[in-house]
């Protein structure tokens, strides 16, 4: 029997379920949980008359912001009121194997009508977020194409806060549908684009007043699309990426995030008006990628400027020079794609092989190990290693270091190194965040010995 | 129905008014005309076919600010041999067209032709150009096919073409279905200006010739193609170019044009677009063997910058 994705997820995952939902009725543990999350379908308006019909978190999307202190226990009950096998996955957070919420690592599926209970202690610090990590295939009304994605902020013990107003937003696409892709292969194509369920022009503008520093958390929930996000007439400031503070924070007419990835940005309210915060291409905007930032007491509708040229190179925010720290072993990962016509959806492979068979890679606790990405495809791909965090070395040979995140984007037929020390045993998944490239193939399994 | 012989005569006539080439400069590129052995009660000899742009659309549009600007050459390696009325066999005759397409939106675009037609002798001869829009359903409303409509009107020269102004009409339907593709073009088309038949034929000269030298009303030429792709990097199949006559009046089948070209599709890079195939006429009034070539480059106009509007990444 040939399996897949789906096949390995229905055979491990549901397995799990009844084994790990047995210890909390049987233990007796009624405790309330800190959290209560629902999934559910639900039909969201994200423009007068434009109606997604899809699945969220507790009748909303993006669904409830977590703030929770660094170091402190959480527990957290899901409840499953959709019709099919769902999970949560803690986005970046530094967890077991058991609570992080990906079936192949032994995270139990959580069946219709069913409920699981994730208790954990979320590290590290800051911006990280959770998520469905369930299977769509080519059911594009699943998977990470839903409302299933919500924020998740550990508070610092001790946050430095220098800002005067905080908000969050999450970039998601909607309605996806398939079509001719960049690789000479079919890829997931959307009607619409959100910043936090809706459309530019159909929310409530954020208001702001001259001279405020406003810390912006900005999530690209997307399930495959890479986005560019401008503030028209500011400077964004990068403090931190996948919630963690960059060696060099550095101001940018543009940020660019792919599925997944995270910036926190400062801006300083420094240009008095009504401005649209966006897409900065075009086509995406008035697909209905943007938001709209008021400043208090003027007059006049939302403006968009077009920012200057803006080239995304991670070195910018980092250390410009190799990291110090060597690492005990190189992990080669080819990244390559199998071509099934220019119709259909091509698979994806490490090394050769397609998850679940790819060859599992053992790690020894407390070793620093550097994977070495190899992207031998004309994609762009969004890699993140659960459970961990790793340090970028080198983008196509040069060499950086103190950026330390849980997705990188690998450039298209090019390369990325990045050093990870293996401190969290258990079996973790290492994965494309496409949700169309994870689920034919684009994943693996990495084990401690 | 004209006399067997009448037909030298009509011959004669006829040669000195005008070159039976003729450009449709769209899907079907192949000509349908010179219908003439209707006249001279010669079935299949008094046909010729024109080759300017041998081609089968798919029903997408250039992206928006992109331009692509192609060649097309066409050489008849065997055809017919015979000079009639007046235009020189198609045999080893060479032609060339440039073939501009400018995206618009993503929905339509708009594509502008030259024609040129190499004669032994007589160097690289201007015949015509024609102006055509294009515009198709948007991706976004998720047709289980794709769909698009082409409209095309130009003139060329008289000295090439009957007619010479003319006005096409096209529905594509195309469609992917993992490594297959198929396409079907229905051209249909109305000539707006006929060089008019000589001032001394009968009556019943002129009510066949406008029948099938230059029909009053709407001709149907479909075109389709079916492809394979092995790779990502080529794929292979036929292309099917037919004339079938008048609506309504179709002229019999061994008159008919019908053509089968076995044809590869090379895509070595997005910006670059190549086509090879042989042609093999399957009636006697189809030339026998035609080799055709398109290459195709594109160029992207919108100044896209990283992180700027136009990007596209």
């Amino acid at each position: 029997m040939v399996t897949n994705r789906r096949t390995f997820v229905a055979q491990s995952g549901m397995a799990l379920a009844g084994a790990a939902l047995a210890p909390c009725i049987l233990d007796g543990v009624q405790t309330q949980p800190d959290i209560k999350l629902e999934i559910a379908p639900l039909s969201l308006e994200i423009a007068p008359g434009k109606v997604v019909h899809t699945v969220g978190y507790n009748g909303r999307v993006p669904g409830p912001l977590i703030r929770w202190p660094e170091g402190k226990p959480i527990v957290i009950d899901v409840a499953n009121r959709s019709p099919v096998p769902e999970i949560v996955h803690w986005h970046g957070l530094e967890i077991p194997s058991g609570m992080d919420g990906a079936s192949e690592e032994g995270s139990p599926m959580i069946p219709p009508g069913g409920q699981f209970r994730y208790a954990f202690t979320p590290r590290p610090a800051g911006f990280r977020w959770y998520h469905t990590h369930a299977f769509a295939g080519h059911d594009l009304k699943r998977g990470s194409y839903t409302g299933q994605f919500g924020c998740f902020y550990i508070e610092p013990r001790n946050d430095a806060g220098a800002y005067d107003q905080e908000i969050f937003l999450t970039l998601h696409d909607w309605n996806a549908y398939l079509a001719a892709g960049g690789d000479s292969s079919m890829e997931a194509a959307y009607d619409y684009s959100t910043i936090d369920a809706h459309m530019l022009g159909y929310a409530a503008p954020v208001r702001v007043r001259e001279g405020q520093r406003v810390l912006v958390h900005v999530l690209n929930a997307s399930a495959s699309m890479i986005h560019w996000l401008a503030l028209a007439g500011h400077e964004l400031t990068v403090l931190a990426m996948d919630g963690n503070p960059v060696p060099t924070p550095t101001s940018t007419p543009a940020i660019r995030l792919g599925p997944a990835e995270r910036a926190d940005v400062v801006v300083t309210m420094n240009h008095p008006g009504i401005w649209v915060l966006g897409e900065t291409r075009e086509r995406l905007r008035k697909a209905g990628m943007g938001t709209v930032i008021e400043y208090a007491n003027q007059p006049g509708t939302p403006r968009w400027i077009e920012p200057p040229e803006t080239l995304w190179d991670y070195r910018r925010f980092a250390k410009p020079r190799a990291t110090d720290h060597q690492p005990g072993q190189a992990i080669p990962l080819r990244f390559e794609s199998k071509f099934h016509g220019p119709g259909a959806v091509a698979t994806w492979t490490i090394n050769g092989k397609s998850f679940p068979h790819t060859d599992t890679i053992t790690l020894k606790e407390g070793e620093r190990y550097r994977l070495q990405m190899i992207n031998r495809s004309g994609d762009e791909h969004p890699l993140h290693l659960h459970r961990h965090t790793f340090e970028i070395t080198s983008v196509n040979s040069l060499p950086l270091s103190g950026l330390n995140k849980d997705v990188v984007i690998v450039p298209a037929n090019g390369t990325v190194d990045v050093d990870f020390t293996a401190n969290n045993p258990g079996a973790t998944l290492f994965h494309c965040h496409n949700q169309t490239h994870m689920d034919f193939g684009f994943m693996t399994l990495f084990r401690y010995v | 129905m004209v006399r067997t012989n009448d037909a030298d005569e009509l011959v004669s006539m006829l040669s000195c008014k005008f070159d039976m080439h003729e450009v449709w400069g769209s899907t079907v590129r192949v000509s349908m005309w010179l219908v003439l052995a209707m006249f001279a009660g010669w079935p299949g000899i008094a046909r010729a076919q024109d080759n300017y742009e041998i081609q089968v659309y798919p029903s997408e549009t250039m992206t928006p600010k992109t331009l692509l600007v192609e060649l097309h050459s066409n050489f008849t390696a065997e055809g017919s041999t015979a000079t009639q009325f007046g235009m020189l066999p198609p045999e080893h005759q060479e032609h060339e067209t440039i073939e501009l397409t400018q995206g618009i939106n993503d929905w339509s675009e708009i594509g502008f032709y030259i024609f040129t037609a190499e004669k032994s002798g007589n160097g690289i001869q201007w015949v015509g150009d024609h102006i055509r829009p294009r515009v198709r359903v948007p991706e976004r409303w998720h047709w289980p096919v794709g769909v698009s409509l082409s409209t095309e009107f130009g003139y060329a020269r008289s000295a090439f073409s009957n007619p010479t102004w003319s006005w096409q009409i096209m529905p594509i339907v195309d469609q992917t279905i993992g490594r297959w593709y198929w396409s079907v073009n229905g051209t249909m088309v109305w000539d707006v200006h006929v060089v008019p038949p000589p001032t001394n034929f009968s009556p019943e000269q002129k009510q066949a010739y406008y029948r099938d030298v230059a029909p009053r009303g709407v001709t149907f030429g479909p075109a389709a193609t079916l492809t394979y792709a092995p790779s990502k990097y080529y794929n292979f199949g036929v292309e099917y170019y037919s004339y079938y006559g008048e609506w309504g009046n179709f002229v019999s089948l061994h008159n008919q044009q019908q053509q089968f070209f076995p044809v590869v599709n090379l895509f070595v890079s997005p910006k670059w677009e190549i086509n090879f195939g042989a042609g093999w006429g399957a009636t006697s009034a189809t030339d026998h063997l035609i080799v055709k070539c398109i290459i195709g480059r594109s160029f992207d106009w919108s100044h896209r910058r990283a992180g700027g509007s136009k990007s596209s990444q």
